[in-house]
């Protein structure tokens, strides 16, 4: 579990820790050789006596018996007697001389030369000992000899057990063992503990994502086994609990044990895709069942019995990570597969060393006798394969997403650009469609207008109602309507300057050719640089015929010397004042009603109103109009032009 | 003004109703002379190299061949000859191609015999027509020629290239034009005599046809022709 805390946060420390781990296979061999030099001394053999008894038994009791070290000795307690002589100490060595006793689980009382060194507690009525820690204790220089000392150890067998075992022990100076301590104690006892602490940091912070998340799943069970690989990883963290609490433990320890499984095994299921929701239900029950068992039957039956079907559960888990890394051949099913298999062997080791397997004490003694239990590490092991490859899955999903929002951005940007071209020609034929109506509004324009005064015209001619001078008259006055129209339309931009520019500059040149001054006071803004004429064509030929029709009337009738155009475009309003100094009102009312009444007409389609005034001497003619400065881009007709 | 030798006129119009009129109003000046009036483009140039006039009135839409070339032929072959063309409107895209032909001005359809011969003295005292939608297709042409020039200067082989040709006497006058100031009101607003304004015409004119010509030229080397 550790191993898998550290690879999350930091990839050298699971480096670090796997060498430590082999270095540890390698060390403990070279360590065991040092314990047979001279520097230390290790016993092989003890004299070894049976019993409950308290007290020493005499030196001379005939119980006693010759038999070698680390083997189970039938009973609940048991003395043992060993003879050293004090090692020679080299150079390089130190410090005091010390006892090295690499396990101790049920606990006992050390004598040496027969005076106390360490009373460890052992299992009472209202205590539960298993010691899994190494001892290192310093042996009283006052009380060592330099020949035939005589450790005597009192060793209890471990809670429930019904034998009792003494390690292996080792005597020398305190620079030789306390390394040797140390790495037992590194492996045995800190390595747990780290596991526990970082287990359950990890494994509640994994389950907070999967709540978030539900959906994935292979998060929530890997939450869920490093947690509860973490609470079962305190069997060997607490050394001595009340006896009360014991039991409470023990049931929790079972549990997670029998969880830890049944997670391992719906993690692999679902891994392979396999997962089956009757499957699921029937694990998750048969690990429920565990606290009905153990309330009912307490720890006996449970751990034979509701144990053995974990056995099966585990069968099937190494079933499925074997069957999947076949079927798949993904690197994850593989991993998986490998850690568990691994996992599987470090199990069948640890039952070897526990049961003292022939097999393995023929073939590693000293391995054997060093009592190194290995399936925890191999759990973590298993359980940094899966945070690893959750932690890939992670990046891997990450990227897909980024990627996902690469092509989405794509899209969008294509589909944007789309809708701009689309938007364009949208804009385009828009403009083409408001030119074709101006154009159409125009066409009627001459065609009921002039149109319509030819037909006249020659109508009257026909019937020879009209004299040359009179055709000649209606002609030009013909002309002059073509003129505006082709000037309000003809320029290329359709620019009501351009268009009122050549009015202008007719009219100018023919008033003055007839004798009159004219004064024009035009205020038109210009045009704007995106092409919104001030007026629309349609409206400019309105205004334009308007003018002229006027002028023509001056000059026709007036008999004046000086006419006046003032037009202005401004405040949201169309001004337009023609005044003259000629012969006033009466003059241009004769010309006929119908030179008025096409002027009226035409302000009327202008949204305005047109008004004769008399002055003292001459007329006005007064347009009064709304206007609107031009909006470019909205299809108004006054914002035509591209 | 008696004194001086009587103007010579060729007229090229195909309506007859108007070649008459045009033959009518020059016949009627005594200070004009009529060297020919003819309704075809081939018999027009055969009359402009045979005898070439002061003044050519030409129609530009003439059965044979078109208008400009007659007046292109009397640019380059009579540069002594004024061409005045024949337009309905002064607004038509035609006017402005026939000025950068080399024409020196236009005369209306519609213009009264009076009118008409006034047209062919002025163009022969050094004045030119013009109507604002030509000085805006002028300020066009010409506001649109300095960027292609600087565009090409890079090139060796470029014809010097002028950032514009008008001064800005001559631009400032034309915008008034455009604007549709007469004559008169230009030349008030210019502090100059009406008589100059119509000068600075002719000499505009005369710049558009060369800087068209130019245009040709540096066209046609870019093409490779010449």
């Amino acid at each position: 579990m550790k191993l898998g805390r550290w690879a999350c946060s930091e990839g050298l420390g699971t480096a670090r820790r796997l060498a430590m781990l082999v270095a540890c296979w390698l060390v403990v061999g070279p360590g065991n050789a040092t314990a047979q030099g001279l520097d230390t001394v290790s016993p092989t053999r003890a004299q070894v006596l049976v019993t409950d008894s308290a007290q020493p038994p005499a030196a001379d009791d005939p119980r006693w018996q010759d038999r070698p070290l680390a083997q189970d000795e039938p009973g609940p307690s048991a003395w043992y007697r060993v003879r050293f002589d004090r090692p020679v100490a080299s150079p390089e060595s130190s410090g005091p001389t010390m006892l090295y006793l690499p396990y101790f689980y049920g606990g006992g009382r050390i004598l040496i030369n027969g005076s106390p060194v360490a009373e460890v507690p052992r299992t009472t009525a209202s205590l539960r000992v298993r010691w899994e820690r190494p001892l290192l204790l310093p042996l009283p220089a006052s009380a060592l000899k330099s020949e035939g000392n005589e450790l005597l150890i009192q060793a209890h067998a471990e809670y429930q057990g019904t034998s009792t075992v003494l390690p292996r022990l080792v005597v020398g100076t305190d620079s030789e063992l306390q390394p040797m301590f140390e790495r037992r104690l590194f492996f045995v006892r800190t390595l747990p503990m780290l596991t526990w602490v970082a287990g359950t940091i990890v494994g509640l912070l994994v389950l907070f994502i999967w709540l978030q998340r539900r959906e994935e799943v292979l998060y929530g069970l890997f939450g869920l086994a490093v947690l509860l690989w973490a609470q079962r990883t305190s069997t060997f963290v607490l050394d001595a609990l009340p006896s009360g609490t014991w039991e409470a433990w023990r049931i929790v320890y079972h549990l997670c044990t029998g969880g830890f499984v049944v997670v391992m095994a719906l993690y692999v299921l679902n891994l392979a895709g396999w997962s089956r929701r009757r499957l699921t239900h029937g694990l998750i029950g048969y690990w429920a069942l565990g606290p009905v068992v153990f309330l009912l039957f307490g720890e006996g039956v449970a751990a034979r019995v509701w144990t053995a079907g974990l056995l099966l559960i585990g069968l099937l888990l190494v079933t499925v990570a074997l069957a999947a890394a076949w079927r798949q051949r993904s690197a994850e099913t593989v991993a998986i597969a490998a850690a568990v298999v691994l996992g599987v062997a470090a199990g069948i080791h640890d039952q070897w060393v526990a049961t003292r397997s022939p097999w393995l004490m023929q073939w590693l003694p000293e391995w054997g006798d060093h009592h190194l239990f290995l399936l925890h590490h191999a759990a973590n092991l298993l359980l940094l394969v899966m945070g690893v490859l959750l932690a890939l899955r992670f990046v891997h999903s990450l990227n897909a997403v980024e990627a996902a929002n690469r092509t989405l951005e794509a899209r969008v940007q294509q589909r944007e650009r789309e809708i701009a071209t689309s938007y364009q020609r949208i804009a385009a034929l828009q403009r083409e469609q408001a030119a074709t109506d101006e154009r159409q509004r125009i066409m009627r324009d001459l065609h009921d207008g002039l149109g319509s005064q030819l037909f006249t015209s020659l109508s009257r001619a026909e019937r020879g109602a009209m004299d040359s001078g009179a055709m000649a008259d209606t002609l030009r006055g013909a002309i002059d309507q073509m003129r505006v129209a082709i000037e309000a339309l003809a320029s290329e931009e359709q620019d009501f300057d351009t268009a009122f520019g050549n009015f202008r500059f007719r009219w100018d040149a023919r008033l003055r050719e007839a004798g009159l001054a004219p004064r024009w006071e035009i205020a038109v803004p210009d045009a704007t640089p995106e092409g919104g004429s001030p007026l629309a064509p349609h409206d400019a030929l309105q205004l334009l015929h308007i003018i002229q029709e006027a002028l023509t009337n001056v000059l026709k009738h007036a008999r004046a010397t000086t006419v006046s155009i003032r037009l202005a475009l401004g405040g949201g309003a169309l001004a337009l004042e023609i005044e003259d100094n000629g012969a006033g009102l009466g003059g241009a009312a004769r010309s006929g009603g119908r030179g008025q009444a096409n002027m009226r007409n035409r302000a009327q389609r202008l949204g305005g109103q047109l008004e004769w005034q008399a002055l003292p001497q001459g007329t006005r003619v007064s347009l009064s109009a709304p206007w609107q400065a031009p909006v470019v881009g909205d299809g108004e007709p006054s914002a035509v032009a591209p | 003004m008696t004194d001086r030798p009587p103007i010579g006129v060729l007229i090229v119009e195909d309506e007859p109703e108007f070649l008459s009129r045009f033959s009518e109003a020059v016949l009627g000046d005594p200070q004009l002379r009529l060297l020919g009036a003819v309704s075809t483009g081939k018999a027009g140039l055969a009359l402009l190299d045979a005898q070439p006039p002061d003044v050519l009135l030409v129609d530009l839409g003439l059965p044979d061949i078109s208008g400009i070339e007659l007046i292109r032929h009397a640019a380059s072959h009579h540069a002594a000859c004024d061409t005045l063309v024949v337009t309905m409107f002064a607004d038509d895209g035609h006017v402005i191609g026939s000025i950068e032909a080399g024409a020196t001005g236009y005369l209306l359809k519609d213009a009264s015999a009076a009118r008409i011969a006034a047209a062919i003295h002025e163009v022969r005292d050094g004045g030119s027509p013009i109507s604002p939608s030509i000085a805006r297709r002028v300020l066009a042409r010409f506001r649109g020629a300095p960027p292609a020039s600087t565009a090409i200067a890079p090139a060796a082989a470029a014809p010097p290239a002028e950032p514009s040709p008008l001064s800005e006497r001559e631009t400032e006058l034309l915008r008034l034009i455009a604007k549709g100031f007469s004559f008169d009101a230009v030349a008030e607003v210019l502090s100059i005599s009406p008589h100059t304004v119509v000068t600075h015409v002719k000499n505009i004119y005369r710049k558009l046809a060369v800087h068209s010509r130019g245009e040709a030229v540096h066209e046609a080397r870019q093409m490779g022709l010449l």
